[in-house]
């Protein structure tokens, strides 16, 4: 009763703290770091939802929030630049509707994405997700008829001005999208369609043969990823006020990656953990000194993979994964009963059920 | 546009060219993934580094057609090397944790992929092969009947090279154990072979491949920072289409997505991608393992 208590008044200090906050900071705090790492966590928890409970790493999500991008930009922008051939007038749609458009066509996407992965697994998943994600990079890099090719799409203002001039507002848009998604994944893994996704996670064949379609569940899955990751998209344009190839390409792939491999794989609020300590690094790396003539602005990649390669070998549940444990070893001492540290996630989620050794059941 | 028949013999050399770099980076691709269900991530970044390694040995020797041959078995030496010390050091002590080797050759790419940029910059470098290899040849029904010889080359070396695999794996008794292993890793330790080491081999020999494809595919086009990413692309996607840890597989995948990338290039530019993916989702369609893959 008492750790209840002690929770609830901390997911108060949390709420307090996380609204307060835009009113106390400068604009840099509130918007390049605040709101970005919200949005990059948006975009990571697509991932992490499709990881931790449908057990696919998908590589395409930041294709995806990509496409989102570009429909809202090409939809809204009221003067489209002059590479662009195949459009005479331009569009020029309300936000609201452009929006919309934009979370269904990646709602649409990531769920077709999942009917072409289907029935690839584990880490045949992981490439073929690859592959369709650096390709979307491709495309719009070679596209002048719609998306303007190498250069993009330039000036794109979202409905409330530019984001330096609303930084609050822009915040508080990109925190009521996060804290929305957040607590909708919550609450979907607890529904019905969310339990049988994690059953399908952790063994396949007996769900096919309790009589759930384990297809359907995977692309209904990958399409509300889709949709997740179609919102941080929508985002992602209006933060950066543009939107070109650099935005999906396979840095930013794999950038998406070490977040929710960083916050952990299979936490929700491990996405937005991750997304914020790779903001603040990403940010405040060119201000540690250079030692011994290697300097972290020029090689921040350099770190980042570093930083990365050190989680996988050495913390397989990333940052939550550390919290966790040493919240349990505190317990421990004071003699409560310890609670098993996730250590199994990544194995987990990599293995292939189809020919998983460790389940005797699966076994013909 | 109207239809030009020799335009079209043109580009189709064009898309054997590029299917012979495909096929020599993507079996290495699928020869360590069949034997050992690692996904390699930094294939790409082990051509990049090659290329830069036999450009850079070349440079040094001179530019002459000795110290091209020299940079090319430089290259295959010093990744097989990379990849040696890759498997020894990081990837031998998870086997069987197919995911986080995935993710480990991931940041491994990402800090190859920016000290090399700090090594080589932002330029883009070119060989210089051999003088009787630079000039061209006369081909019938090609543009102005003639083709460059390098790129001839280029084709007969990944077919020679794709031959001399296919002897190893067939008719060598490492290639038996190789075989015996993608079927069936658990018997094969059973059987006395010290499969630790077989993987060591062959990883050294796959990352060596992706050396020495990219002097021999960087001779043909040049070798800048981004060509990791296109080559650990093209390789997922012809091992995609082919089927995993399957030689044959690869060149049928290479040649189809080699020439469905140049005539879409050529033909349809602005969507040019479309037709390699549209390809590949419909081989996953009818069949999920790839055209010559079979299941895990």
């Amino acid at each position: 009763m008492k750790r209840f208590a002690t929770r609830r008044s901390a997911l108060f200090v949390l709420a307090l703290g996380l609204i307060v906050y835009p009113l106390v900071v400068s604009r840099f705090w509130s918007v390049t770091i605040g709101a970005h790492a919200l949005i990059l966590g948006i975009i990571a928890l697509s991932l992490i939802f499709l990881a931790g409970y449908g057990g696919m790493i998908s590589l395409a999500q930041t294709a995806i929030a990509g496409m989102a991008a570009y429909a809202v930009a090409i939809l809204t922008v009221p003067r489209l630049p002059q590479q662009i051939l195949a459009i005479p007038d331009e569009p020029h749609w309300p936000a609201y509707l452009a929006v919309a458009a934009a979370l269904l066509i990646a709602t649409v996407m990531g769920a077709l994405f999942g009917l072409i992965g289907v029935r690839s697994q584990g880490i045949y998943l992981l490439m073929l997700t690859a592959a369709l994600g650096v390709g979307f990079f491709y495309f719009a890099e070679a596209n002048y008829d719609f998306l303007g090719g190498h250069g993009g799409i330039p000036e794109v203002v979202s409905p409330i001005g530019y984001t330096s001039q609303n930084p609050a507002v822009f915040y508080y848009i990109s925190l009521a999208a996060a804290v929305a998604l957040y607590l909708g994944v919550r609450y979907l893994v607890r529904t019905p369609f969310g339990l049988a996704l994690q059953g399908i996670r952790d063994n396949p064949r007996r769900m096919r043969a309790l009589g759930y379609s384990v297809g359907l569940h995977r692309i209904a899955a990958f399409g509300i990823a889709g949709f997740i990751a179609g919102v941080g998209g929508v985002l992602t344009v209006w933060y950066n006020g543009s939107i070109s190839p650099g935005t999906v390409d396979l840095t930013r792939v794999i950038e998406l990656l070490v977040i929710a491999v960083v916050g952990g794989l299979i936490f929700p609020e491990g996405a937005f953990v991750g997304a914020l300590a790779f903001v603040l690094v990403d940010t405040f790396a060119s201000s540690v000194p250079a030692i011994g003539g290697f300097s972290f602005r020029e090689r921040f990649n350099t770190l980042i993979g570093l930083t990365f390669l050190l989680v996988v070998l050495f913390s397989p549940n990333g940052l939550i994964g550390i919290a966790q444990d040493l919240t349990a070893r505190l317990r421990r001492r004071r003699s409560a009963p310890p609670r098993e540290p996730l250590t199994e996630s990544l194995s987990r989620v990599g293995r292939d059920p189809a020919s998983a050794h460790a389940d005797p059941a699966s076994e013909p | 546009m109207t239809f030009d028949p020799v335009q079209f013999v043109t580009v189709g050399l064009n898309g054997l060219t590029q299917a012979a770099i495909y096929f020599l980076v993507a079996s290495g691709f699928t020869l360590i993934f069949g034997l050992m269900r690692t996904v390699n991530l930094a294939h790409g970044s082990l051509y990049l580094f090659g290329a830069y390694l036999g450009w850079s040995v070349g440079a040094a020797l001179g530019k002459t057609a000795e110290a091209w041959v020299v940079a090319i078995v430089v290259a295959f030496v010093g990744m097989a090397l990379v990849g040696f010390l890759m498997q020894r050091l990081l990837l031998g002590w998870m086997a069987g944790q197919d995911l986080r080797q995935a993710l480990v050759t991931i940041g491994l790419s990402i800090i190859a992929a920016d000290l090399l940029l700090m090594r080589f910059g932002g330029v883009i470098y070119q060989f210089t092969p051999p003088p009787f290899l630079f000039g061209s040849t006369s081909i019938p029904f090609a543009v102005s009947g003639q083709y460059s010889t390098y790129r001839l080359f280029l084709v007969a070396a990944a077919i020679v090279i794709g031959l001399l695999l296919w002897l190893l794996l067939t008719r060598t008794k490492l290639g038996m154990i190789i075989r015996a292993g993608i079927d069936d890793r658990h018997m094969l330790s059973a059987l006395g072979v010290d499969v630790p080491r077989v993987f060591l081999l062959v990883f050294a020999l796959g990352a060596g491949l992706a050396g020495l494809a990219g002097v021999l595919g960087g001779s043909a086009l040049s070798i800048s920072p981004g060509e990791d990413a296109r080559y650990l692309l093209s390789s997922l996607v012809v091992v995609i289409v082919g089927g995993m840890g399957s030689l044959g597989g690869v060149a049928i995948g290479a040649v189809i997505v080699g020439v469905a990338e140049q005539y879409g290039n050529f033909y349809w530019p602005y969507y040019a991608p479309l037709v390699t993916f549209g390809i590949m989702a419909a081989v996953l369609a009818l069949r999920p393992h790839g055209l010559r893959g079979r299941p895990a």
